[in-house]
């Protein structure tokens, strides 16, 4: 035993000794994410982190003001013609950190190589920014790149065109998608490589990767001397640390290893009990909204009972949102009264918030109990069957607070509707979207976020037969609204759009297509110091270019 | 001997062929998606699986998988690390799991070994129940909350290792995840040990050594933990491969990039990632191979007697 | 004239005397009556079988000693109408609460108390812990139960006839133990219902593997030893040497490698849900339960402590018990 306990010191000190002076420059920010950086490029990263990560590397036409805004960044400035139809940009004097100049070119390759590779956000080119020529290029129908409707004229001048106008156009460019490469740089790697090291990724903007292998836990990027506007940032570097749980995250910052962390649940309300973590607690919105998903279909939840109304109402009614937030997601999200989320899109007229009254359909969803019963009593006496039993899908590799949530559900539930039964069933999330995209699910947890600032990102799906209506609900009605917002009557006057989508919106509580549950919230723990990091629900979440330490 | 001995690295190389097709197959019917997407159309789809070949017969597609794979590439993600080569992610990812995993089995069967024979030495005195109470613990808790517990007390509380895995301090930062991993294995070598040399110091052989006045040190090495041996030895092999193919929650706490997290990740992240998990798949199936042929040339090495084969014509 | 007398048949009869041949005082007391003997006069063994009893007595009976269900959330609403949840609360037995909290408990959450806590969504940890342990020890007990008889039988029988058979059976051991669990439970999923059966068969495809292996070891060890050899040359059949003759002496390790396969299988049921393949919610295990315990363990730190230590107090009843059944089943000669 003594020689045991001998054998353990002499390793424990002979470890001491290797112990290298690798401290970390204090003047990094130390960051959490939440998962790893899945790609660093353009075409196929499609997480928030990886997204994140990239901005913090290249700047785009447009870049996020504080408050969300789109302004100007290699673009110094743009012109639109008088149709709507044009975008010119003219582009600033700004250098890839191996010192080649950015130019328009780089915009043309990086787009052409998007719309090719036809990956999850190409729709970024074709739906969404209806640039011509895109539609046809990811569908596969069309293989001459040239097609595509963007050009160089000179080196500082790029030139988009569109199908039809798309107001907020410009609020597009500061998403990743739409962020040069270097043609030049690009074709000198081999295949496969791009983006997978420092030596291997080209940076234009505020930092420069410093350390990042594919699969890392940890990376780091540096300040670029060379960025355009290297004055406003304040940063010697930023160091990335994936972390696995939000109880880790909370020791870890507690520890000083981190100085950004992210919170839930629990680590919440402990960080509120505690005088000075409080101090460092910063609420911001996350954008995503979560909400449940009711399969309309003859084949699922007992032939099709999910396609009467009132029991969607019924099951709508029956939810404490407020106690869903207050007792166990906890960071602050908010209970969500409407289909599309609040605090991403604002009018740019009024300035308002789309969703600013959450009580606006207030007769068709809220917690009422009593309510909750006449819709299942109606419900009944139209279907003719007084018990229902439904499975209720759910991930579980997508929050912790999922599951909770899920089962305070199913308390409530059954607890106002008597004769209705929900099972939980949890899966990964991949079979969850799997098990909705092929129709093959009675009720499903799920969650979206929106990709751009207009309450369409929401009210498109659930036009019919989108791929993301997976309630496969259809409304001619509301079809219509849609359409004449997008491609139709009111494409033009950005008023009359507005007030279509409030109407389509209406339609879709009055049926409950879905039931809206909470808008996610985070829970940012912020060492006392650190100042000027934006949060953004749309886009980039956490932009530091203004970040002091 | 040698016959034997590559006649059984043959056996073992068609095996791992057969583990290769059957798990080909398997993970095509995985639920799940290969390109997971709420974004691209059923088109953009069908394409991506038609550029990596997935519509044509299963046959051409595994020889085609198995060409490339004797050239070392194993494709690259299709819901995991998209763009890099598979071959770069895992590469990293091993050198992690088998050097933590590695000095997780030194660790687990040494001081496990010592633990056993120190408790069956004396054995219903005070060391021997402190053993089993030891091990009791080591299996009823589980790794990541010795982690946990470690990092608390010597990361957090007494700030001395790192509090996440650093790369860059390999050996130093290694401590804690080796040391909470290894736990498990120390506490069933320790049992396992005990038990076995508490067998053998009962059995005949060792009473008539020990009636021919040999004790102490050399009775327990030349007989005892010998014949003691074997057991543990097959107890051993497989903590071997699970040490070593890492450990998912340990690995997620304490952010180590490795063979655990990326197997889960590969499986039930995004998507299913084919070309992941079959390069992982066969990575921990040759491990296991070659380790259970490691065991069994042991066998004969422990005790000579032992003869897999039935008439002793191979041995 | 001598005579070669050449025997037949019949002349040689069985004496009806078969008491000459038979031991009356070995023999009076059957095996099984001997192996409990031996058994309960070992004091640790005894106080082994006692916890275990304890424990399954609780798992059968303890979740409905109090008001509350498993699955029941304890809340009420005060006067705003808000929701007040019974989450979050440490252990209401005294001495306890003082060393988590740092304070005497307060007023209980209504009426009620306590014993272990609540867990995050404000539901009693009491009945969840010895629910859980219902749940647990189900699984446990119906997989090793399966997996000793199979894996035993496997591994002895591949050991015993070695050479041909031996390859092929260490073969299929090789792949059905390569291919990595997590894909066999998903494939599986797809074809059975997710729940607790499918958390069975799960376990007894791959833990099996582990016994068979130990046995087959033990086998090679044995088979090569005087009493073998000397029950093949009296004419004994194979099954007779197996099952009768080696397995006895190699029970040893066999009860070590079971006990050791009680917290696998807990903690592996846990490990499933990753795959989202597990018990449904809102029931829950013992490795569940200290899952959940984990994902909280600095904040909420008495919520891992109840499932962990039920599991702890199982593994040394069976620990105990182990000891005594390998003392027992093969009695040294001290020991008679």
């Amino acid at each position: 035993m003594k020689k045991l306990t001998a054998i353990l010191l002499s390793i424990m000190m002979l470890l001491a000794c290797v112990v290298t002076a690798s401290a970390d420059d204090a003047s990094y920010l130390g960051v959490m994410l939440g998962t790893n950086v899945m790609s660093l490029d353009t075409n196929l990263a499609t997480d928030g982190d990886s997204f994140e990560v990239i901005a913090d590397c290249i700047d785009g036409l447009m870049q996020m003001d504080k408050d969300g805004a789109a302004v100007p960044a290699l673009a110094e400035s743009y012109d639109v013609s008088d149709d709507g139809l044009t975008y010119t940009f003219h582009l600033r004097d700004a250098k890839w950190n191996n010192g080649t100049p950015v130019t328009a070119n780089d915009f043309v390759f990086a787009w052409r190589r998007i719309a090719k590779e036809a990956g999850e956000y190409a729709y970024m080119l074709d739906e969404i920014g209806n640039i011509k020529g895109a539609a046809e290029i990811i569908s596969g129908s069309e293989a001459d790149l040239t097609t595509l409707a963007v050009s160089a004229p000179d080196d500082k001048t790029f030139v988009v065109e569109l199908n039809v106008p798309v107001s907020f156009f410009p609020s597009l460019m500061y998403f990743p998608t739409f962020y040069p490469i270097n043609e030049e740089f690009y074709n000198s790697l081999a295949d496969g490589t791009y983006g997978t090291s420092p030596e291997t990724f080209l940076s234009n903007g505020a930092f420069v990767l410093e350390s990042y292998t594919p699969g890392t836990a940890n990376l780091s990027v540096k300040k670029n001397p060379d960025y355009w506007d290297a004055d406003r940032v304040k940063l010697a570097g930023i160091n990335y640390q994936v972390v696995g749980s939000s109880d880790n995250a909370l020791t870890a910052f507690r520890n000083k290893t981190l100085d950004v962390v992210m919170v839930s649940g629990n680590q919440v309300d402990a960080a509120k009990k505690d005088a000075t973590l409080a101090e460092n607690l910063k609420v911001t919105g996350a954008g995503y909204m979560w909400y449940l998903s009711f399969s309309q279909t003859e084949k699922n939840a007992e032939g099709g009972m999910l396609a009467n109304a009132n029991l969607r109402l019924a099951i709508s009614n029956a939810i404490d949102r407020e106690n869903l937030v207050d007792n166990y997601v906890m960071d602050g999200s908010l209970a969500t009264y409407t289909a599309v989320p609040p605090q991403f899109a604002a009018s740019s007229t009024t300035g308002d918030d789309f969703s600013a009254n959450q009580d606006a359909f207030i007769d068709y969803v809220g917690y009422n109990p009593e309510k909750a019963a006449e819709y299942l009593e109606a419900a009944k006496a139209e279907l003719g069957k007084d018990s229902f039993s439904f499975t209720m899908i759910y991930g579980n590799n997508e929050g912790d607070e999922v599951q909770k949530v899920a089962q305070a559900i199913k308390e409530d539930v059954e607890d106002a509707l008597p004769g209705v039964e929900i099972n939980l069933q949890s899966m990964t999330k991949a079979e969850r979207l799997d098990k909705m995209q092929n129709d093959n699910y009675d009720i499903a947890l799920t969650r979206w976020g929106p990709d751009y600032a207009d309450p369409m990102t929401y009210l498109g799906m659930w036009v019919t037969n989108n791929s993301n209506n997976y309630g496969f609900w259809s409304n001619a009605e509301f079809d219509q609204l849609i359409a004449d917002c997008t491609t139709g009557a009111y494409i033009s006057d950005y008023d009359a759009r507005w007030e279509a989508m409030f109407k389509a919106e209406r339609i879709v509580m009055q049926e409950a297509v879905i039931a809206p549950l909470y808008t996610k919230a985070n829970a940012n723990l912020i060492t006392a110091g650190v100042e000027g990091i934006d949060f953004h629900p749309v886009a980039l979440n956490r932009v530091y270019k203004d970040t002091t330490k | 001997m040698i016959k034997y001995t590559l006649k059984r690295i043959g056996m073992a190389l068609l095996t791992l062929l057969i583990i290769t097709f059957l798990l080909f197959v398997l993970v095509r019917i995985m639920p799940g998606n290969p390109f997971p997407s709420e974004r691209m159309s059923a088109e953009q789809i069908q394409n991506k699986r038609a550029e990596m070949g997935l519509d044509d017969p299963i046959l051409t597609q595994f020889i085609r998988y198995m060409g490339n794979v004797l050239h070392g590439d194993f494709g690259k993600g299709t819901s995991l690390y998209y763009g890099a080569p598979i071959s770069t992610v895992l590469s990293t990812a091993i050198s992690n799991s088998f050097r933590i995993g590695g000095i997780a089995v030194l660790l687990g069967s040494l001081v496990g070994l010592l633990l056993g024979i120190t408790a069956a030495l004396n054995r219903g005195k005070f060391l021997d129940g402190f053993c089993t109470v030891f091990s009791i613990l080591g299996v009823c808790v589980p790794s990541y909350v010795f982690l946990i517990f470690l990092q608390y007390t010597f990361s957090f509380k007494i700030p001395f290792f790192p509090y996440f895995f650093d790369a860059n301090r390999f050996l130093f930062s290694s401590v804690i995840p080796s040391v909470s991993l290894s736990l498990f294995t120390m506490s069933t070598i320790a049992r396992f040990t005990r038990n076995e040399m508490v067998d053998v110091f009962d059995s005949d052989y060792v009473r008539l050594a020990e009636s021919k006045g040999m004790y102490g040190r050399n009775l327990v090495m030349k007989h005892v933990l010998r014949n003691a041996l074997i057991p543990i030895v097959t107890v051993l092999a497989p903590l071997i491969v699970d040490l070593l193919t890492g450990a998912l929650v340990v690995e997620k706490i304490y952010g180590i990039n490795g063979i655990g997290k990326l197997m889960v990740d590969a499986i039930a992240g995004e998507g299913i990632d084919y070309n992941y998990v079959l390069a992982l798949g066969i990575l921990y199936s040759a491990l296991y191979i070659g380790i259970m042929l490691v065991v069994d040339l042991l066998y004969g090495v422990l005790d000579p007697r032992i003869r897999v084969s039935a008439k002793g014509k191979e041995a | 004239m001598e005579k070669t007398y050449t025997p037949v048949k019949e002349d040689f009869t069985l004496l009806d005397r078969q008491d000459l041949y038979t031991d009356k005082n070995f023999a009076s007391q059957s095996y099984w009556k001997g192996v409990a003997i031996h058994f309960f006069k070992n004091r640790r063994a005894v106080i082994g079988l006692v916890i275990v009893l304890l424990i399954i007595l609780f798992a059968a009976i303890g979740s409905s000693l109090n008001e509350f269900g498993y699955r029941d959330i304890v809340q009420y609403r005060n006067e705003n109408n808000k929701r007040v949840v019974a989450k979050g609360i440490a252990p209401q037995i005294p001495a306890l609460h003082k060393l988590f909290t740092g304070e005497e408990p307060e007023g209980n959450f209504g009426s009620y108390t306590f014993l272990f806590g609540t867990d995050d969504l404000g539901r009693d940890l009491w009945t969840r812990t010895w629910y859980g342990a219902r749940v647990s020890l189900l699984i446990a007990f119906v997989t090793i139960i399966i997996d000793m008889i199979i894996g035993m039988s496997y591994g002895l029988i591949s050991g015993y006839f070695g050479g041909m058979t031996d390859n092929i059976m260490q073969r299929v051991v090789e792949v059905a133990n390569s291919v990595p669990r997590l894909v066999i439970v998903s494939v599986l999923a797809i074809f059975m219902p997710k729940g607790i059966w499918l958390v069975i068969i799960a376990l007894l495809l791959t833990e099996w593997i582990g016994m068979s292996k130990i046995a087959r070891a033990e086998m090679l060890k044995t088979k090569e030893q005087e009493y073998v050899l000397a029950s093949r040359t009296l004419g004994a059949r194979n099954g007779h040497i197996i099952f009768r003759e080696i397995l006895p002496n190699t029970i040893g390790p066999i009860i070590t490698q079971v006990m050791f396969s009680i917290p696998t299988a807990i903690f592996t049921e846990a490990f499933l849900s990753f795959v989202g393949v597990g018990i449904a919610l809102p029931m829950c295990s013992v490795g569940t339960l200290i899952e959940d315990g984990f994902n909280n363990i600095t904040t909420l730190p008495y919520q891992i402590l109840p499932p962990i230590i039920v599991l702890a107090l199982l593994m040394l009843g069976f620990n105990f018990i182990g000891d005594g059944l390998r003392e027992a089943l093969a009695p040294k000669l001290e020991d008679m």
